[in-house]
């Protein structure tokens, strides 16, 4: 595939969508700033009238924007996953998808960290999460996994974009020598003046790798210690060891299906075919098998481990979610995340772009599912049948969560016109150099 | 006028001939720009030396791992309210991931200082002939500074190794 190309075939083709909007773009990036803009109303309306207008119901006082916090924050795992680990391991599939995934995993991580603070309720009030000297000598818990979420998800956010910034300053660089003007210039500051020397190269390949290295571990701690928030607690059908692991695979699939729900019609559109095609969306589609064959397994012994317990409110957990008021929410979580993926054992249907697309989909609606199950359903079956409730989401709560998508949406879209969504040095590396040698032999 | 002499080369083995011979014919000031970071350009330029950039690394995660740890136990100090069920003020397993966490932080915000720092960036205002297009995208460069007097012969040189063009030289090696 790539060996017929030249290095300057890369460049032409990486580069010719940029700053040029189609109305296809331009349409889409209408009707998404219309839904953040309702998602911006209806955050302003919570903030004028309190978190009353969220559906919460005592004891239920975590809900969707908890479950959407969980559920982008595990989006934002495959992006690492692809661009830190599988560079580790020299995957030469990641090529051609590691930039525009990476940057799914920045957008995915700002859009998760605004759930904490629509959460809170008071906004104003947020900046409490952090440790600074102040006149009342208060500090954060240190022993509370909810601490350890503050760093451990803003360690993932600047390492990341860090690791996102040094990856593209090669690639803006071309984008500033391909243009002229006042671009040549905003490109140029943007690079920071980067010229590709020898001394440079030198010193960003040692960089690059460290990045890889420290990104690593962060993939596989960051939704660990978010599985902590639950698994720390005393609440039945939180408290167990399998979390870590559990959260972790739920993330990679989920990042993984987004990934593919992205970058299918990306490579369409922009004629990336090239580049993105069956042969990285199959690899992917392995990876998200791999992944959910954890998770159905997680699934399946979490409920064998909550009846082998003999503890009735764990066992009781359990029944509850399968049979009880959320057991529709339980059959849409082990439709979309166990059965759906199933059909890509096929290479015939892991290799059909529609089919693909579809059951990416299904799965970014069975993993918010997946959250939402495991939060709502267990506050409100706590140990007090007494205190049993059904929490379900208001208006503001939906319209706040169509508008975090809306917001991710908007970075990615601002993203895909305005930098390279193909790694154009590394797409370089992957190709035969050109040797003398070569055209010697051919003459 | 430039002192310096610009060999442009289209092919990547005909660049590493050039390097070898500059460096031969005793020139050890030189730079080399590529669209593409290649192993062989830094094995012939470096001699596989590595780059320092991996001490900032070490650095950087030796203070935040020690600085993590010191934050949560002074923290939990000063503020003993902190002490649910009992727990020790200073607690291993319960500040290990503070202490992991801002060990990677500060071990990759100190990577980036270093790779800004080793590679002179931001650097807006470089030689001319290293501002050339053409090099990210399908060209290698070399360029061979303070040639002085022996700039005819350093283009010969380039242009021998397999140069598609020489700037700044005489005209029969152009």
């Amino acid at each position: 595939m790539q060996a017929a190309q030249t290095y300057a075939d890369v460049n032409r083709d990486v580069l010719r969508p940029l700053f040029k909007p189609t109305p296809l773009w331009a349409g889409a990036l209408a009707l998404d700033l219309v839904v953040l803009a309702f998602g911006a109303y209806c955050w302003a309306y919570q903030l004028e009238w309190g978190l009353g207008v969220a559906g919460y119901t005592p004891p239920v006082f975590w809900g969707v924007y908890i479950t959407t916090f969980v559920f982008w924050v595990g989006i934002g795992h495959a992006g690492t996953l692809i661009s830190a680990i599988l560079f580790l391991f020299r995957a030469r599939w990641r090529t051609g998808i590691y930039r525009a995934s990476e940057a799914m995993t920045i957008f995915a991580v700002i859009t998760a960290a605004l759930f904490p603070i629509i959460h809170v309720g008071r906004a104003w009030y947020v900046f409490f999460l952090f440790p600074y000297p102040n006149q009342r000598e208060l500090w954060p818990n240190f022993k509370s996994p909810l601490v350890w979420d503050v760093f451990a998800i803003n360690t993932y956010l600047i390492t990341s974009t860090v690791f996102f910034i040094i990856g593209l300053i090669p690639d803006i660089a071309a984008v500033r020598d391909g243009s002229s003007g006042i671009i040549r210039k905003v490109y140029n500051l943007l690079c920071l003046g980067w010229r590709g020397t020898d001394n440079q190269w030198r010193h960003y390949m040692a960089a690059y790798g460290f990045f890889a290295a420290l990104c690593t571990p962060l993939v596989l701690s960051v939704h660990s210690v978010v599985s902590w928030d639950f698994a720390m607690a005393q609440t039945a059908g939180w408290h167990s060891t399998l979390f870590p692991p559990y959260f972790v695979a739920g993330a990679i699939f989920s990042g993984c299906a987004m990934v593919i729900t992205l970058l299918v019609p990306l490579s369409k559109i922009f004629e990336w075919e090239e580049y993105i095609n069956v042969w990285h969306f199959e690899h992917l589609a392995k990876l998200c098998l791999l992944t959910g064959s954890v998770l159905t397994y997680s699934y399946g012994i979490e409920h064998f481990i909550a009846w082998y317990s003999d503890n009735p409110y764990e066992w009781g957990i359990f029944v509850d979610r399968a049979t009880g008021n959320y057991s529709w929410v339980f059959a849409t979580m082990v439709f979309c995340n166990c059965i759906a993926p199933l059909i890509w054992w096929s290479k015939k249907m892991r290799t059909n772009l529609y089919v693909l697309f579809a059951v990416s989909l299904l799965i970014n609606v069975g993993m918010w599912f997946e959250r939402y199950n495991i939060i709502a359903s267990s506050l409100a079956h706590q140990f007090d049948p007494g205190s049993w409730v059904y929490y379900q989401p208001t208006w503001v709560e939906m319209g706040i969560l169509a508008g975090s998508f809306a917001w991710f949406g908007m970075w990615f879209l601002l993203f895909v016109k305005l930098m390279p969504a193909v790694a154009i040095a590394e797409i370089k590396e992957a190709m035969r150099p050109p040797l003398k040698h070569d055209h010697v032999e051919a003459a | 006028m430039s002192d310096n002499v610009k060999g442009v080369f289209a092919h990547l083995d005909s660049l590493l001939t050039g390097i070898a011979r500059v460096r031969k014919a005793g020139y050890n000031d030189f730079t080399v720009t590529s669209p593409l970071p290649r192993h062989e350009i830094e094995e012939a330029i470096y001699d596989g030396m590595p780059s320092p950039v991996r001490w900032w690394t070490m650095t950087g995660g030796l203070i935040g791992g020690t600085g993590g740890f010191t934050l949560a136990s002074l923290c939990s100090a000063v503020w003993p309210m902190a002490l649910p069920g009992g727990k020790p003020v200073v607690s291993v397993p319960a500040f290990f991931v503070v202490t992991f966490e801002c060990t990677v932080l500060l071990a990759g915000l100190f990577t980036l200082l270093g790779l800004l720092f080793h590679c002179r960036l931001p650097s807006l205002n470089l030689d001319i002939e290293v501002q050339d297009p053409r090099f990210s995208l399908d060209r290698f460069g070399l360029i061979v500074h303070g040639a002085g007097a022996k700039r005819a012969e350093i283009a010969k040189l380039l242009h021998d190794a397999g140069a598609d063009e020489v700037a700044n030289a005489e005209a029969s090696h152009g």
